[in-house]
């Protein structure tokens, strides 16, 4: 079976700091890889690089059949990688429904009409349908970050990253958006996860791997990841963050 | 009737038509002065050298002389190079070059105001670079710096008397020529003034209502 997502010795540095060393990695459609490591170990870079918002300095993406490069068609491509951040970036001067209208309109020239539809539809979904004219300072954390998940939506993509998705959430407000998530990987979505969020990874990944130092250190299914992980660094990590 | 306040109700309608000349000059050199603003803001920030040098030039150049010297340039200068601009359009396009330097820094500022993950969650949906500044940053950056927009506007409706030195009839140089005929020159000027005040004031109005119409709840 081909991939959905292929990246072959992907290479980033800011200046003198090298962030990425070669990253590879491979997705199938409909998998879901959650990505965990100690901050700064370049996760949200790698995820950055898949779309483009970070311009690697080396190696190949290979997204859907197509290699992901500035010179390309590359708003087309991100099209159809939805991504969702840290700090939610809804617009604040749009309302709920425009945000989520936005895109579709502009981008694929989906008429308003339809595109309302739908975005009513994907709210719903989300369990926010009485916030549609509602501006995004008057939502929740958690009520943002799951609108910020159906404007993604909205241009039906192949392939959703997410960038620590909860890590600005009151504890209290995790739980529905981790929920939505489930649902997502539940209907079939491919998902890229950076989270910290391990419960997430037991139960909803197909793969966990372990990100420190610009590398993938360690790839595993989540029951082997969790309970017996190969490589000492990856030991050490989960023994901090699972306090065993 | 004392004859210091005939002269100035006789001259009323002469200096209030000079009024809406004045108007019209500010209006169009604020329009010209948004438009080359908000492009040189952009080019400011651009990564591209042979985009932002030049940007950068002309806000440093157009800052750094006298906009009196900018009209003499434009109006006397420039058709001793074959280049003849009726004084009414070339006082506008002095003034709306001058301003357009100010709002240049003021568009660099609010851009950068807006936060940059408004620019790459745009930009991951798939917006172009044209399409994330029109619809994300840019309306975000234009509330942001409302406040000093209304500044420059009010700085430029007082500098447009400037051009009453190319003999353009706006409300300074009826101002003078009324005075001329009355020779009542503290009271003429102190209505000239007045009525710089009036148009000043509406203005610094305008913008606290446009500020608040265009509050983000």
């Amino acid at each position: 079976m081909s991939f959905l997502l292929e990246v072959e010795d992907l290479w980033k540095s800011f200046g003198d700091l090298q962030v990425l060393k070669g990253v590879n990695m491979k997705l199938k459609s409909g998998e879901v890889l959650v990505v965990v490591g100690p901050s700064g170990g370049g996760k949200s870079t790698f995820l950055r690089c898949i779309n483009h918002l970070e311009v690697p300095d080396r190696g190949r993406i290979v997204f859907d059949g197509e290699e992901v490069r500035e010179d390309k068609n590359i708003n087309q491509i991100r099209s159809k990688i939805g991504m969702v951040f840290q700090q939610f970036n809804l617009f604040p001067h749009l309302t709920v429904l425009e945000n989520l209208v936005l895109a579709p309109v502009k981008v694929k020239s989906i008429n308003e009409e339809e595109a309302t539809k739908k975005a009513k539809r994907l709210l719903e979904r989300v369990g926010l349908s009485e916030k549609v004219e509602a501006y995004p300072s008057q939502l929740s954390g958690g009520q943002q970050q799951r609108v910020a998940i159906a404007r993604a939506l909205m241009m039906d993509p192949k392939l959703m990253l997410f960038d620590e998705p909860t890590s600005a959430l009151d504890p209290e407000l995790v739980a529905e958006v981790l929920e939505v998530m489930k649902s997502l990987a539940t209907d079939g979505m491919t998902m890229i996860v950076v989270t910290h969020e391990m419960g997430f990874a037991k139960e909803v990944a197909n793969k966990v791997c372990f990100m420190d130092s610009g590398i993938i250190v360690e790839e595993a299914p989540p029951e082997t990841f969790f309970s017996s992980p190969e490589n000492p660094r990856t030991k050490e990590f989960l023994s901090k963050i699972l306090g065993v | 009737m004392p004859y210091w306040l005939e002269a100035v109700l006789d001259s009323f309608p002469y200096l209030l038509s000079g009024t809406l000349v004045t108007l019209e000059i500010t209006v169009l050199a604020i329009f010209l002065g948004l438009l080359i603003g908000t492009f040189v803001g952009m080019a400011r920030l651009s990564k591209k050298r042979w985009i932002n040098t030049p940007a950068t030039v002309y806000v440093e150049f157009i800052r750094g002389t006298p906009l009196l010297v900018q009209i003499f340039i434009i109006y006397f200068g420039l058709p001793s190079l074959g280049i003849y601009i009726e004084r009414f359009p070339a006082g506008i396009l002095a003034l709306g070059i001058n301003s357009g330097a100010y709002v240049a820094e003021i568009v660099r500022a609010g851009i950068q105001s807006v936060s940059k993950g408004q620019y790459e969650a745009a930009r991951s949906l798939g917006l172009s670079h044209w399409q994330a500044m029109r619809y994300v940053v840019l309306p975000q950056a234009f509330r942001n710096i409302l406040p000093a927009l209304g500044n420059e506007f009010i700085t430029l409706t007082k500098d447009s008397s400037l051009v009453s030195v190319i003999a353009i009839e706006e409300l300074l140089r009826r101002g003078t020529i009324a005075i001329s005929r009355t020779f009542q020159s503290f009271s003429v000027y102190s209505a000239v003034a007045l009525l710089y005040f009036v148009m000043t004031f509406s203005l610094s109005r305008l913008v606290r209502w446009t500020e608040k119409r265009l509050e983000i709840p």
